[in-house]
């Protein structure tokens, strides 16, 4: 239902992304991978309409998403978990997740909406009148993605999620991200997790200097010579008894 | 004794004039990081929409002359228009410049709009009596304190307790708030930037409109330049409590309106003239102390 | 091979010689075609132009935008007005001053040279602390300097008679001297943005952090540019005061450093050649609106409009200059050499006798 075509991303005369296509089906989890400074924040990033592509198109189920500031994309149902978070610490827990919902138009759904999110996350009903910037880092991510939930979007982006959690964190974010997508979400997440990334994705992308590498099916790339050889640009040698 | 009371009521009252300017100017400060130099002139503008445009030294009165309700209601619309209008046709075009470009911006239109006041009016000073049946005194004991004083408190009292109720309660004070710690990611979830930005500049005019009435009942006249000195005043108050914060500025204003009094009482005679200068000299202390003011704006504190 | 050496040299200093030519030129006309208006013109814009490189040779290169500098300007004026105005007066006036000052007159250079060292000193004082900081806070920080020095000198009467005006002011400048100043203010800019420390303070305009990592002491070098730009633009002050005979502090206050900073912004905040250009192209507008405002006749139809529109015109302008130029006129690049083979560097030519 995402349609990437020939993306390019410019930082001043620098291309961050350089040509890059890509697709995600509905209902599927697609990673996209890469070393540092491969183009793949800067990616979602334009695809969430904080950057303006230098050329390419974006579409969702047919929108045309290319150029839209970042309020309109998350209006047409493009949501954006970011890198660190950012959640509004001065807000309340509450407060966090209601903002997600104003530009929603179906008032009766987004209030229904909300008590299931207080249902669901229990961490975060307990701390719903609480400053956010109290709680953890580990509650930080939930309370993030569950404000992404709370936007009911059809297409949920995901940046480095990760990165500065520690592992028992990253596991119940993960195992979240999981349920999201069996309850029907659509995912694209940036990692740089290899191994998280081939517990739950479907399909990847992997990113090197802007330009994709390589894609396929996870089931198929597991292991392969070919997944090292496009992560790092090299393979290891196999050995005996390697 | 009663003196010192009287001191006392004096000091709150301009410093409640100070926090509202302040509270003004650091509203927009705290969503858009821009410190708007031209809040002088909504001020100056409420203060003068008063007024037939003349070249006479005693000022007829247009819309001053219509009963209070009528009057303050008339000018809380034309400057809050008018603080709108502002926005739109200068602020943003240069909405995703860097914080110094928008002081540099907001200094020329500051400029220009005082200009334009000199244009229509003239730049003589002129006298406007629309109070003066507030500077007869409440009697309380041997306490004398004008109904303007009164008013004052209670009407910055009032703005302070609807502007917080605003920010802490409704859809759209949330998103201000949202706005103001990280506008980036208030957008990511959907937020409208020109909305939240449109209702920020509607805020501040009807703040700045109300200080525009309450001073120019105080001192009974109006200049091109009239608004200049509580806004000089309301930038410190900003740096001092801390920019960002909004319960800072109100807090800093407050302050320094209180502290110039009391300066002007303690100080011996000869260094009193100086008092605005010991002031600025506090400004340039904090800023070294503390270049983010003195109340940080921290995740953890809750915020007005 | 001296005159290879020469076009070499030329061609460095092309950006500064350019600008000087341009404005010996401008004299030259005036002094063979003008008349007396021509000539005040003229001369005030030159007297801007001192006072807006000294502005620039901060601010430019710095990246902090100073709403204080004029504070020195009004330093150096005062000090050369007591050090060299109304003899006769001044004892009784200015019963303030410190005898020295009070019962005697310096001759016109000296007095010169003292008032810039004066601002000089005091600019290197203040800005130790200052400097700092960064980015808003130091602006705001200059201002209050600004309100401070406003404060001080338009209170403290029996030095400075307050508010009211100091006449009596030899006026001796004259388009040449302001000319010369003007060249002098151009090159000690270009040699100071070319010097090492000027490009160690433009690298830390670019990114403090990463200047700071280099080992460049980042308060020190905007100390010196902060110190060097309030020379200039004391002497500024003093060449003000030496020609309109006249000076107010409230001269010095708002209204001067809002129309030094438009030509500096409208010309270009990060070059010297934006610096003077401004001042040309503004001190022309501005004299064609005050035309305009004295009122013409075009064709048998009065043309006049009331006070205020110039200054009016040059706030739009100013904004407009920001919306649709936010670089400037000249976009932060100087007169280029257009001859010779040009390297990345903006305005350099690599020499041909390496």
């Amino acid at each position: 239902m995402l349609t990437v075509d020939d993306l390019e991303v410019r930082y001043g005369r620098l291309a961050a992304v350089r040509s890059v296509s890509l697709t995600v089906a509905r209902g599927e989890i697609v990673c996209i991978v890469g070393p540092n400074g491969a183009g793949k924040s800067t990616t979602l990033l334009t695809i969430a309409g904080e950057l303006a592509p230098y050329r390419g198109d974006i579409a969702v189920d047919g929108d045309r998403l290319t150029g839209l500031a970042s309020e309109a994309v998350a209006r047409r149902g493009v949501s954006l978990v970011p890198e660190g978070r950012r959640i509004f610490g001065t807000l309340t827990v509450e407060e966090n997740l209601r903002l997600a919902t104003f530009q929603r138009r179906d008032r009766a759904a987004a209030a229904r909406d909300l008590a299931d999110l207080r249902l669901r996350f229990p961490i975060l009903a307990e701390r719903y009148g609480s400053p956010a910037g109290r709680l953890s880092g580990g509650e930080q991510q939930i309370l993030a993605v569950a404000r992404a939930m709370a936007t009911r979007p059809r297409l949920m982006l995901v940046d480095e999620p990760s990165l500065g959690l520690a592992p028992q964190n990253v596991d119940l974010v993960y195992a979240l991200l999981r349920e999201l997508r069996a309850g029907g979400m659509t995912l694209l997440i940036v990692e740089q997790n290899l191994d998280r990334v081939l517990e739950v994705a479907d399909r990847i992308y992997v990113l090197r200097d802007g330009r994709v590498q390589l894609t396929g099916f996870v089931a198929e790339l597991r292991g392969s010579d070919a997944l090292e050889q496009a992560y790092f640009g090299f393979t290891r040698k196999r050995g005996n008894g390697a | 004794m009663t003196l010192i009371l009287q001191n006392l009521i004096d000091a709150i009252a301009l410093g409640s004039l100070y926090a509202l300017t302040a509270l003004g100017v650091g509203l927009l400060f705290g969503v858009m990081r821009l410190i708007n130099f031209a809040h002088a002139n909504f001020i100056t503008i409420g203060a003068y929409s008063l007024i037939v445009p003349s070249t006479n030294a005693i000022a007829t009165l247009a819309i001053g002359s219509w009963h209070w309700a009528a009057m303050t209601t008339a000018v809380v619309a034309i400057v809050m228009v008018l603080a709108v209008a502002t926005e739109l046709i200068v602020f943003r075009p240069l909405r995703r410049a860097d914080p110094a470009t928008l002081l540099v911006g907001s200094f020329a239109l500051a400029y220009a709009l005082q200009y334009v006041i000199l244009l229509v009016y003239d730049g003589r000073p002129k006298a406007v009596d629309i109070g003066s049946s507030l500077t007869e005194p409440f009697l309380i004991g041997a306490l004398r304190i004008p109904r303007l004083e009164v008013l004052t408190i209670a009407v910055t009292v009032a703005l302070i307790v609807a502007l917080a109720l605003f920010l802490k309660r409704t859809r759209y004070g949330i998103q201000i708030r949202a706005a103001a710690e990280d506008f980036r990611m208030a957008r990511l979830l959907g937020v409208s930037a020109d909305r939240v930005i449109a209702i920020a500049f509607a805020l501040s005019g009807l703040l700045a409109a109300a200080v525009s009435l309450l001073f120019l009942s105080r001192t009974g006249m109006v200049a091109p330049r009239m608004g200049l000195p509580l806004v000089l005043i309301a930038f410190v108050a900003t740096v001092i409590g801390g920019m960002g914060s909004l319960v800072g500025a109100a807090v800093g204003g407050f302050t320094v309106g209180f502290v110039s009094v009391v300066l002007q009482v303690i100080l011996p005679l000869e260094l009193r003239q100086f008092r605005d200068g010991f002031v600025y000299l506090l400004v340039i202390a904090v800023l070294l102390w503390r270049p983010a003011g003195l109340i940080q704006v921290r995740a953890i504190k809750e915020r007005v | 091979m001296a005159s290879r050496r020469a076009v070499v040299i030329v061609a460095w200093a092309w950006p500064a010689l350019s600008l000087i030519a341009l404005l010996a030129a401008i004299v030259a006309a005036a002094a063979l075609w003008g008349g007396s208006i021509t000539d005040r013109v003229v001369t005030d814009a030159l007297v801007k132009i001192v006072i807006v490189v000294g502005l620039y040779i901060f601010i430019g290169n710095s990246g902090v935008m100073s709403f204080g500098s004029i504070a020195f300007m009004a330093i150096g004026a005062y000090a050369a007005a007591w050090q060299t105005c109304c003899p006769r007066l001044k004892p009784i006036n200015m019963s303030g001053l410190p005898d020295f000052l009070r019962l005697n007159t310096v001759d016109l250079l000296p007095a010169a040279l003292s008032s810039v060292t004066f601002a000089t000193v005091l600019a290197a004082i203040i800005g130790f602390p200052i400097m700092r900081l960064s980015g808003l806070a130091a602006s705001i920080a200059t201002f209050a300097v600004l309100a401070v020095v406003n404060v001080i000198y338009g209170n403290w009467d029996r030095v400075t008679l307050g508010t009211n005006s100091v006449v009596g002011i030899p006026r001796y400048v004259d388009m040449w001297i302001a000319l010369g100043c003007a060249a002098l203010a151009i090159v000690a800019a270009y040699l100071y943005q070319r010097s090492p420390s000027g490009r160690r303070l433009r690298a830390a305009s670019q990114d403090e952090v990463a200047a700071k990592a280099a080992g460049i002491d980042v308060p020190r070098e905007r100390l010196i540019a902060w110190t060097l730009s309030a020379a200039f633009v004391g002497l500024g002050g003093v060449l003000y005061a030496h020609n309109i005979g006249v000076i107010t502090i409230n001269n010095f206050y708002l209204d001067m450093t809002f129309i030094t900073l438009a030509m500096l912004v409208i010309g270009g905040l990060r070059s010297l050649s934006g610096a003077v250009l401004g001042v040309v192209v503004l001190a022309t507008a501005q004299e064609l609106l005050r035309q305009v405002e004295l009122g013409f006749t075009v064709g048998g139809i009065a043309i006049k409009s009331p006070p205020g529109v110039q200054e009016v015109v040059i706030g739009v302008a100013m904004v407009a200059i920001l919306v649709l130029r936010p670089a400037g006129l000249t976009g932060g690049r100087e007169f280029r050499w257009p001859l010779g083979p040009r390297d990345g560097e903006k305005g350099r030519v690599r020499s041909r006798l390496h």
